[in-house]
């Protein structure tokens, strides 16, 4: 192994396959999903029919492979290039529409705990609900709650064990697709004080007695992605909906399971957060060639291009980052670090995209219409320094990595 | 494939170059003080072939790529970065010869630099002008008739450089189009180092002014897609410039970062602070980051890969390096506090040695403007991109 950065022929095909697809399909439809808080169910069909096709699954990987990956021997598991893999079509992806991604129907970010913590059983119901791809079902991740954001260890909805069930009671905010799901992975505590060491993660699907969907948020940007507030009041879950079984949860497994989920998706995240950036940047490019007469430069053509290459520079270097998050992933290496350098990066790089696009622009870049969506990328951008760790938890994750004996703030 | 590790042979190179970078931080005090890497050091250096890694086997080089270099660049300047330009040779003057000579001036020009008393010979390009020429654009240095006259500056190595790659305008009437490379022998008639400049940072550098008159001078390479040639030698020396960006930030960086784990104050080591850890953090993804846009950039000329992909990679690599480093020197005195203005710690010269390396070869506001050529579909030229006295001069 050395130093190299050419893609396989597969990434090659995969990258410029959705490439194309996100410019001749998606973009069209962009501005029309926002406007109608939604994506055609039969636009979602299709995709993700072709996402199993192709193994890859908006965030993550896609049901149909987790459940291969669990059939299949050790020798044949999935591509050892997965998690780069990913990263490159989602970056072609949110290129093309960022709120898509997150609409794509699948386990979506409730399959990474379920594969990392289910037991063989668990995975076989949960994923199994996924194999017949003409009906559109979803996963979802319920950590969030009003009064527990970033501090995810102070979540207070409730469990306790009643015979066979558990009863859960609390709160959830913030659910990409919990509404619509068929099963929300969810988080809970049998006791407060006992910190981390009493979380407890829980299958909890739709119809449930004591589950309810509260408000359907209304949104800055990533309008066409649904976003609910789940409530449960005396939920009652079977047992054998505790995610892994009892056993897991003798230590601090439960909070673990939460974070877990993080080390994969933030690359993830992070490549789509560069991708809105690219496509703002590459916006203003365009621009840029067509509204200047650039044999005859003006001062303002300087100043421009400074802030053109920053912007690209900026992208450029989250990319990398990005990418040697997910190469860590693949190779089998520790990467909370490095993952969690990538979500801020790009996060940040793609705000200031966004943010300098318009600028460049200048008033036309703030206007909506339907082949311009600059002021859309700038409305969607902003919750990827927050969504999946704000910027200051990324930058705590990185600093307990760097400093000794730093356990908390 | 894409990865991020260098292969079993750049492993053990970097290694080796790490050991011996060690030294480096021990004697860089005393190096600064000199304005020299001692001939002990240099002679060391040589046997390792770190002078010479580019230089081609033909020329009794290693003619390895540029992912090595940098590599090999950024262990020298982890253990200092000033120590990097008084090795023997010189970055500069090496890229210039093999950019812009044919490979029989590479051979005859290098071979000496090979040779085993290799350790105690210079060179330098001399390109910088102080003022820009009022009648007209390009450089006021002159060349006709195999002479050149005209005054340089801001020349790295000047004072002990054997040879001279001189640039000098050959047709007034086609600005920067006009000019050419030329070599001009240290101790050819006409030629006057002027003193020494004391510099804001990295004194082992040699900057100095050069003045030619009627000094005879050999054409360098035969002229042919000249400004191609001259613009590939800013991005690749650049790019090792970057690479000893690189070495300087994280150099900065990790003491900075054993500082605050043993720095106490208010009860706790400083470094369980926020406002410091997160300081630490956007310091770390800042050395990550440009370590990964300079191997992204040297990989992509190694590959061969489309010039305009190589120069814009590059250029990217170059301006988030150098600003990287410097944002590195400046927050690593910030956290020493008021020891870190002081000369007993390493972190005032890192900063110092920052703020003198953004201004060598390239600087970042040149690479900015240089992917903004590419990306927009500008035609590069000299004028518009490479560091020149109409816009900002740089240490060559």
């Amino acid at each position: 192994m050395t130093i190299e950065f050419t893609l396989s022929n597969r990434q090659r095909d995969l990258q410029a396959g959705v490439r194309s697809l996100a410019q001749s399909i998606v973009r069209p439809q962009s501005l029309r999903w926002d406007r109608e808080h939604a994506i055609d169910e039969d636009f979602l069909r299709n995709l993700a029919r072709m996402a199993t096709s192709m193994g890859h699954g908006g965030l993550g990987t896609s049901a149909s492979l987790m459940r291969q990956e669990e059939e299949a021997p050790a020798a044949e598991k999935k591509p050892k290039s997965q998690n780069l893999t990913t990263v490159l079509a989602s970056e072609e992806m949110a290129w093309g529409d960022a709120a898509l991604l997150l609409c794509v129907p699948g386990p979506g970010l409730g399959g990474p705990p379920v594969r990392a913590s289910g037991t063989p059983e668990q995975k076989k119901r949960f994923f199994g609900i996924f194999d017949d791809l003409t009906v559109l079902k979803w996963g979802a991740y319920a950590l969030t709650e009003p009064t527990a954001g970033s501090d995810v260890a102070g979540i207070r909805t409730s469990c306790r064990k009643d015979g066979k069930n558990w009863v859960i009671n609390g709160r959830k905010c913030f659910i990409t697709n919990g509404a619509r799901a068929s099963w929300n992975v969810v988080f809970a505590t049998v006791d407060p004080a006992l910190g981390r060491a009493g979380h407890r993660a829980f299958v909890v699907e739709k119809g449930t007695p004591g589950f309810s969907v509260g408000r359907i948020e209304d949104k800055m940007g990533l309008r066409a992605s649904e976003t609910a507030e789940l409530v449960f009041e005396d939920c009652r879950v079977p047992a054998d909906n505790l995610l892994g079984g009892e056993e897991k949860y003798v230590t601090k497994e439960g909070f673990m399971t939460a974070m877990k989920t993080f080390d994969n998706t933030r690359p993830i995240v992070a490549s789509m957060a560069i991708g809105i950036g690219r496509a703002a940047y590459e916006y203003a490019r365009d621009f840029v060639k067509d509204h200047y007469v650039l044999s005859r430069p003006i001062p303002r053509y300087a100043a421009i291009a400074e802030r053109l290459a920053r912007v690209g520079r900026g992208l450029a270097a989250a990319r990398m980052v990005t990418w040697r998050a997910a190469w860590l992933a693949d190779e089998g290496i520790e990467n909370a670090k490095e993952a969690s350098m990538a979500k801020a990066m790009a996060g940040q790089a793609a705000i200031r995209a966004c943010i300098d696009a318009i600028e460049i622009c200048g008033a036309e870049g703030s206007i909506q219409t339907d082949h311009a969506l600059l002021e859309k990328w700038f409305r969607d951008i902003k919750v990827y320094d927050i969504f999946e760790g704000t910027g200051q938890i990324q930058r705590i994750v990185i600093s307990k990595r760097l400093i000794s004996n730093l356990k908390s703030f | 494939m894409v990865a991020f590790r260098p292969s079993e042979d750049e492993t053990m190179m970097r290694d080796e170059v790490v050991s011996f970078a060690k030294t480096l931080r021990t004697d860089a005090r005393a190096f600064e003080k000199a304005r020299a890497v001692s001939e002990e050091t240099r002679r060391a250096a040589h046997g390792m072939g770190l002078g010479s890694l580019a230089i081609p086997a033909a020329a009794g080089g290693a003619g390895l790529g540029l992912v090595t270099q940098a590599l090999v660049e950024e262990a020298i300047a982890y253990g200092d970065p000033a120590a990097a330009f008084g090795l023997a040779g010189g970055a500069s003057f090496v890229r210039a010869v093999l950019e812009l000579g044919s490979e029989e001036d590479a051979a005859k020009i290098l071979s000496r630099y090979t040779a085993e008393d290799g350790f105690k010979r210079f060179g330098a390009v001399a390109w910088g002008e102080r003022k820009p020429n009022p009648e007209r654009a390009g450089f006021s240095t002159i060349a006709t008739g195999g002479k050149i006259t005209g005054q340089k500056s801001f020349v790295v190595n000047a004072s002990r450089a054997e040879t001279f790659v001189v640039f000098a305008q050959v047709d007034e009437t086609q600005g920067w189009d006009g000019i050419a490379a030329f070599v001009v022998d240290a101790d050819a008639p006409g030629v006057t180092v002027s003193p020494r400049a004391a510099t804001l940072g990295l004194e082992i550098a040699d900057v100095a002014d050069v003045k030619f008159e009627d000094a005879p001078a050999t054409k360098l390479g035969d002229g042919s897609a000249f400004t191609e040639k001259t613009i590939r030698f800013f991005a690749k020396t650049g790019l090792i410039m970057a690479a000893r960006a690189v070495g300087l930030a994280q150099a900065a960086f990790d003491v900075t970062r054993d500082y605050c784990d043993g720095r106490k104050a208010f009860g706790k080591p400083i470094g369980h602070f926020q406002a410091v850890a997160f300081n630490l953090a956007d310091r770390a993804m800042d050395v990550d980051a440009a370590r990964s846009l300079v191997w992204r950039a040297a990989e992509a000329w190694d590959r061969g890969a489309p010039e305009k992909e190589a120069l814009l990679y590059s250029a990217h690599a170059v301006s988030f390096a150098l600003e990287a480093a410097m944002r590195c020197g400046d927050d690593a005195v910030q956290l020493h506090g008021g020891s870190g203005f002081m000369r007993d710690y390493p972190v005032e010269k890192f900063m110092r040695d920052a703020k003198q390396l953004q201004l060598c070869v390239m600087t970042a506001e040149q690479a900015d403007q240089l992917a903004a050529a590419i990306e927009v579909g500008q035609p590069l030229s000299i004028g518009a991109i490479l560091p020149t006295p109409e816009t900002q001069t740089t240490l060559v």
